[in-house]
């Protein structure tokens, strides 16, 4: 299964899935390699849908739908008990 | 009830550590830094929007006073943004908690008040005793304007904190009513509907609104005292 690029720079969704477990623990969990990844990824996001030339209102709505989502996670506790039931 | 009402100006923390420190920082993320000379149309919108605040607000101050521009523009634009943010669902709001807003007014009017007496040292005392006062009234006035003075950082804290608060809780409590009333008789819950679309439009205008007058206090201290 000696394939010509080392697993631990292939991207994803080029890794074999038997090969995955290893791709895994390979990669950079330093401080400074979480910090690279969510720059690439506030990066791919940002080039993507806001930093174009007519960018419209999906780019900035798509974070305020991810905040409203993070916080009703977080508050479920609470929540859940202002569900429309007969029996609490 | 009484504890859901209160519980969402709880500050949040995942399993013991504060995630409001998260929260805090979120509106950095909505805007983003200009690098070119022809932005993208979300950072033309905000410079646009910052210059029109901007020289409305800086137009009362000199030169000394214009060195705060920087200090102004950021205080309105976090205020502006954390308080639309909190119109969100679920979402929590800093400027509800009082240490948030004391740590933002008391900094920023001593700034004011230190600026005054260090290059304007007759001028800010003098401040103390209003133009044409009678002479037997002279040291009651003194006291009243002193008092004046130190309440000012109290009352921009608490202003901010109590309008936001008041907001949030009505809107959490008319919300209720108008669910509450659905099964009970739908004429009343459509009314206490509209009321509750009322006040999400009064809720919008207060969070820009409280925002304003933050920053214009704080520039008009400044202005007394440069």
């Amino acid at each position: 299964m000696a394939s010509p690029v080392p697993v631990k720079e292939k991207k994803l969704m080029e890794v074999k899935l038997g090969e995955l477990p290893g791709w895994i623990l390979m990669q950079d969990f330093t401080p400074k390699g979480i910090a690279g990844a969510f720059q690439r990824g506030y990066y791919r996001y940002y080039n993507k849908y806001i930093n174009v030339k007519k960018g419209g209102f999906a780019g900035i709505s798509m974070v305020l739908a991810a905040y409203v989502l993070f916080n009703h996670c977080h508050s479920y506790k609470e929540l859940k008990h202002e569900r429309l039931r007969k029996y609490h | 009830m009484n504890e859901n009402l209160f519980a969402s100006f709880a500050a949040p923390s995942m399993m013991g550590l504060p995630i409001v420190v998260l929260i805090v920082m979120f509106p950095s993320v909505l805007f983003p830094t200009p690098s070119r000379l022809i932005n993208n149309r979300l950072i033309s919108i905000q410079q646009w929007l910052i210059q029109l605040t901007s020289k409305q607000m800086l137009a009362i101050h000199n030169q000394k006073g214009q060195t705060w521009a920087l200090m102004l523009m950021s205080l309105i634009l976090f205020i502006s943004s954390t308080n639309l943010l909190g119109l969100l669902p679920h979402s929590f709001t800093p400027t509800t908690q009082l240490s948030m807003n004391l740590g933002m007014a008391i900094p920023l009017w001593a700034g004011t008040v230190i600026t005054g007496f260090r290059y304007k040292t007759k001028a800010s005392l003098a401040h103390f005793l209003p133009q044409g006062t009678p002479l037997p009234l002279i040291p009651m006035l003194v006291v009243i304007e002193t008092i004046s003075l130190l309440i000012q950082p109290m009352a921009l804290a608490v202003r901010l904190t109590a309008n936001i608060t008041a907001g949030h809780l009505l809107i959490h409590l008319i919300g209720g009513a108008t669910l509450a009333l659905i099964n009970i008789s739908a004429t009343t819950a459509f009314i206490t509907f509209i009321i509750l679309i009322l006040l999400t439009i009064l809720e919008f205008a207060v969070a820009l609104i409280q925002a304003y007058v933050f920053t214009l206090l704080v520039s008009l201290y400044l202005h007394d005292n440069t």
